[in-house]
């Protein structure tokens, strides 16, 4: 019996040992590999940089462009690319699992995980470096402001237009119907009714609404129509420092009653609440509805997409749409105060000092003008040609976006730059989209820390939405929406507003 | 299939009882089969019962750069957080609903189809159905939901279209919680229907045909045959594979669920599994996900035992 147990045991200690041996093995390779980019860097030496970032389309980019601009910074680029969609569990895991790349793109900053690790040490602390750096000198204090968190800058924030939406209407359809370019909600009612009544297509037949939209209140129509009606961005601080959740406000139940005509009415796409983005722009696209509201630049996407569908398409801009009609009550929100997030460079990937310096360098890089012009429209002569007035035209469209697309999203900063495009519609929502930042509307809360919402804050939210939705399409009245906002602050509401007005009055004083 | 590897089994286990009261586990004499087994055994230790470990994170707050070592013991906060939840009731009813639906109104299913199959003289014909309804089941959730979407959407929605055309109200299916569960188990059995037809087939094909003779000579037309002889038969093969369905019971599928759920259906469509998603991994709450992950499994264990035990309490076999 001794025997046996003692085979036995040494039996599970040899398996045990084996089961260390692979699993050290395997921790081995990636410490090691470690170790060799661990060397003294020289600020002007050949770098190799690994970079776990964020992408939009469909699929990576191909090499390409990659050499180029690994030419141009003398660097050596290994993308780990996490697709948009999944880019919560994606990035959380991640920083779990501690399996990160020199550079982090971190584009959810109110994310628990994200802001505990950032808190935590995890990555460098960036801000005195900066203005040693040409072009991140330039990035500007109210930015840097912004981006931090407790105070303290803890990556190259992106630096993104302030407040990018607005409405996108068929002017043919205007035309054909005798109706002016609408200015107030009241009038882009009535363009949205006679879209849908006067047959604007001319085929005789009832098949087309005046808005499309999606089942996303913040990107979709919902938040830019809000804007319109004054609700504040998210939350709204009072003189005193008392803050108020947007859908506490008159100007978020107004919204809610004019998505609900809308809803009734017949004026809007019955099935907002399930349609996906591509099928809203599809069904744009196919001349199904006359107006879109959402980024501004998506209009360009648009008549894209409608080439060969719809090819009477025009377009026209609309950015400067109020309730009251009095250009002093225009506002349009600025979706995360215009930080796109964060480039974070964690210790455990970038051990000292020089390192950093040679990761930041790269990053500076990326700001110079033809860098930023590789990112945008690709290498001249092959997919854009440019003309004397740095207007780009981008000559192979299915080329440019297998190639150079994907990058865009990984720009550090996406305007200001000499070369622009020549679209005129990419001209004009350019135009407006640097016009909104005259009218664009904070969240004050933006920076503020509540432990409350970092933990609870996305589970309260549904209550809310799901509350919107149902008032939208007339499954609650107002006691009910109201029934869900008291839920929403006991459920933990009220200690998120406590927790933000302490905040508040903290970085005030 | 799994008949005969029993009566092995059992002999082995006979002969080895003898083995083990003379000299242990006769670690020696059976070494072949001792090696045989350590792949699959490794395979558990590592994958299945080393990362069990973890779930001692649902007693703590844990950091992910502070380890599990480093993390502060909270003891059974998150266990109260979770059951004092307003959406705990909410989230138990609706994943024990879909739970029972799926038993009561798909689990028969297959069996029906199964006989239905067994009864088709024609081998060519038998044949190609099988084939064609095991097609569903290699397709994605995300297809069978777009394909779903495209029938049942209010805007121009095929169904929808044909209800407009005889005269009828359009149904808004997507959009309300009246019809997510129909819709819910339709797309299961949609999907999953022909492939579990599979085992049924199986073991009807070892039933005796001298039991079917005996059973013609007796004047037994097809029905009787089929519920005298062919459904005993294979009742210990329904009784496992539903005590095993029961075992899965609260793995309702996030995939499936998390893409029909939207905010006018979610009072019905929240499930513990699209919760553990979005309050536990979107908001990065590692620990409160593991509890929730660890409630549900528990529970499932515990009706996995409680069937078993009927199971042996009407003479049948159980899983263990």
């Amino acid at each position: 019996m001794k025997k046996v147990a003692r085979k036995a045991r040494k039996t599970g200690a040899l398996l045990l040992c084996t089961t260390i041996l692979l699993l050290s093995a395997c921790g081995g390779g990636a410490s090691s590999n470690q170790a060799a980019s661990g060397e003294p860097y020289d600020e002007n030496s050949k770098a190799n940089i690994s970079w776990l970032n964020i992408l939009h389309t469909a699929s990576p980019p191909t090499d390409t462009i990659l050499n180029k601009i690994e030419e141009k910074t003398n660097t050596d680029i290994q993308f780990s690319w996490i697709p948009d969609a999944s880019k919560e569990e994606r990035i959380n895991t991640s920083l779990a699992s501690d399996s990160l790349a020199d550079i982090v793109t971190l584009t959810l900053l109110d994310n628990s995980s994200v802001r505990n690790s950032l808190k935590s040490g995890l990555f460098w602390e960036v801000e005195p470096y900066l203005n040693d750096y040409p072009n991140l000198a330039k990035i500007s204090e109210d930015t840097r402001r912004s981006a931090s968190i407790g105070g303290t800058l803890y990556g190259v924030p992106f630096q993104k237009d302030l407040a990018r939406n607005g409405v996108t209407i068929r002017k043919d359809w205007l035309d054909k119907l005798g109706l002016e370019t609408p200015h107030t909600t009241a009038e882009l009612m009535e363009v949205a009714r006679a879209f849908t009544e006067d047959d604007p297509d001319g085929n005789g037949k009832d098949d087309t609404t005046g808005f499309v939209d999606r089942s996303d209140l913040i990107y979709g129509a919902f938040k830019t129509l809000s804007s319109y009606f004054g609700t504040p961005n998210i939350w709204e601080v009072s003189a005193d420092g008392k803050m108020t959740p947007e859908f506490m406000t008159q100007g978020y139940v107004d919204t809610m009653d004019y998505m609900k005509e809308l809803y009734q009415k017949g004026y809007i796409n019955q099935d907002f609440a399930v349609t996906a983005k591509t099928d809203q722009q599809q069904k744009f696209a196919q001349g199904r509805a006359g107006i879109y509201v959402g980024a501004i630049f998506d209009s360009k996407n648009l008549l894209n997409m409608a080439k060969g569908i719809q090819d009477d398409m025009e377009l026209v801009l609309v950015n400067d749409i109020t309730s009251t009609g009095n250009e002093a009550d225009r506002a349009i929100w600025a979706a995360n105060n215009g930080i796109g997030g964060l480039l974070s460079f964690p210790r455990s990937e970038v051990k000292d000092e020089a390192e950093l310096k040679r990761v930041l360098k790269f990053v500076n890089d990326l700001l110079d003008e033809d860098v930023y012009a590789l990112m945008t429209y690709g290498i001249e002569g092959t997919h854009y040609t440019v003309d004397d007035q740095d207007a780009a035209t981008i000559t192979n469209t299915d080329l440019w976006q297998q190639e150079v697309q994907p990058f865009s999203a990984s720009r550090p900063k996406e305007s200001g730059f000499k070369i622009h495009d020549a679209d005129p519609l990419k001209k004009e929502s350019d135009k407006l989209i640097a016009d909104n930042a005259n009218y664009a509307v904070l969240n004050p809360a933006y920076s503020l820390e509540s432990e409350t919402y970092n933990t609870q804050g996305s589970e309260l939210q549904k209550t809310i939405t799901d509350a919107t939705y149902k008032y939208i399409l007339g499954e609650l009245d107002r006691a009910g929406f109201d029934a869900a906002v008291e839920s929403w602050k006991k459920s933990g509401g009220d200690a998120i507003i406590a927790e933000y007005e302490s905040a508040y009055k903290e970085v005030q004083s | 299939m799994a008949k005969p590897v029993n009566v092995s089994d059992a002999s082995l286990l006979k002969h080895d009882r003898q083995a083990v009261r003379k000299r242990g586990f006769g670690v020696r004499k059976h070494m072949l089969l001792y090696l045989m087994i350590l792949p699959g055994f490794l395979y558990f230790v590592v994958f299945k019962y080393f990362p069990m470990g973890g779930l001692i994170i649902a007693f703590q707050d844990y950091q992910p750069y502070r380890g599990i070592m480093g993390s502060e013991w909270v003891g059974l906060k998150h266990f109260v957080r979770l059951f004092t939840e307003p959406t705990f009731f909410m989230l138990l009813r609706n994943t024990l609903v879909l739970f029972a639906m799926n038993i009561v109104f798909f689990f028969p299913l297959p069996i029906i189809l199964a006989l239905m199959l067994n009864e088709v003289r024609h081998k060519f014909f038998k044949n190609s159905i099988q084939t064609i309804i095991y097609i569903p089941h290699f397709m994605s959730w995300v297809i069978i939901v777009s394909i779903t979407y495209v029938f049942l959407t209010v805007d121009g929605g095929v169904l929808n279209e044909l209800l407009a055309a005889v005269g009828l109200p359009k149904i808004s299916f997507l959009t309300s919680s009246e019809w997510l569960r129909t819709v819910y188990i339709g797309q299961i059995i949609w999907k999953e229907l022909g492939w579990s037809t599979i085992i049924y087939l199986a073991a009807i094909t070892v039933v005796d045909t001298q039991l079917y003779e005996a059973a013609e000579m007796d004047g037994a037309g097809r029905l009787r045959k089929t519920w005298h002889v062919t459904l005993p038969a294979i009742r210990p093969v329904i009784i496992t594979l539903l005590i095993l369905k029961i075992g899965s019971t609260l793995d309702l599928g996030f995939e499936h669920m998390y893409l029909l759920l939207n905010s006018l259906n979610r009072d019905v469509a929240e499930i513990f599994d699209t919760y553990i998603y979005t309050a536990g991994l979107k908001n990065g709450q590692l620990s409160y996900s593991t509890t929730v992950g660890l409630f549900k499994g528990v529970v499932g264990l515990a009706l996995v035992m409680l069937s078993n035990r009927l199971a042996k309490k009407m003479g049948e076999d159980g899983v263990y």
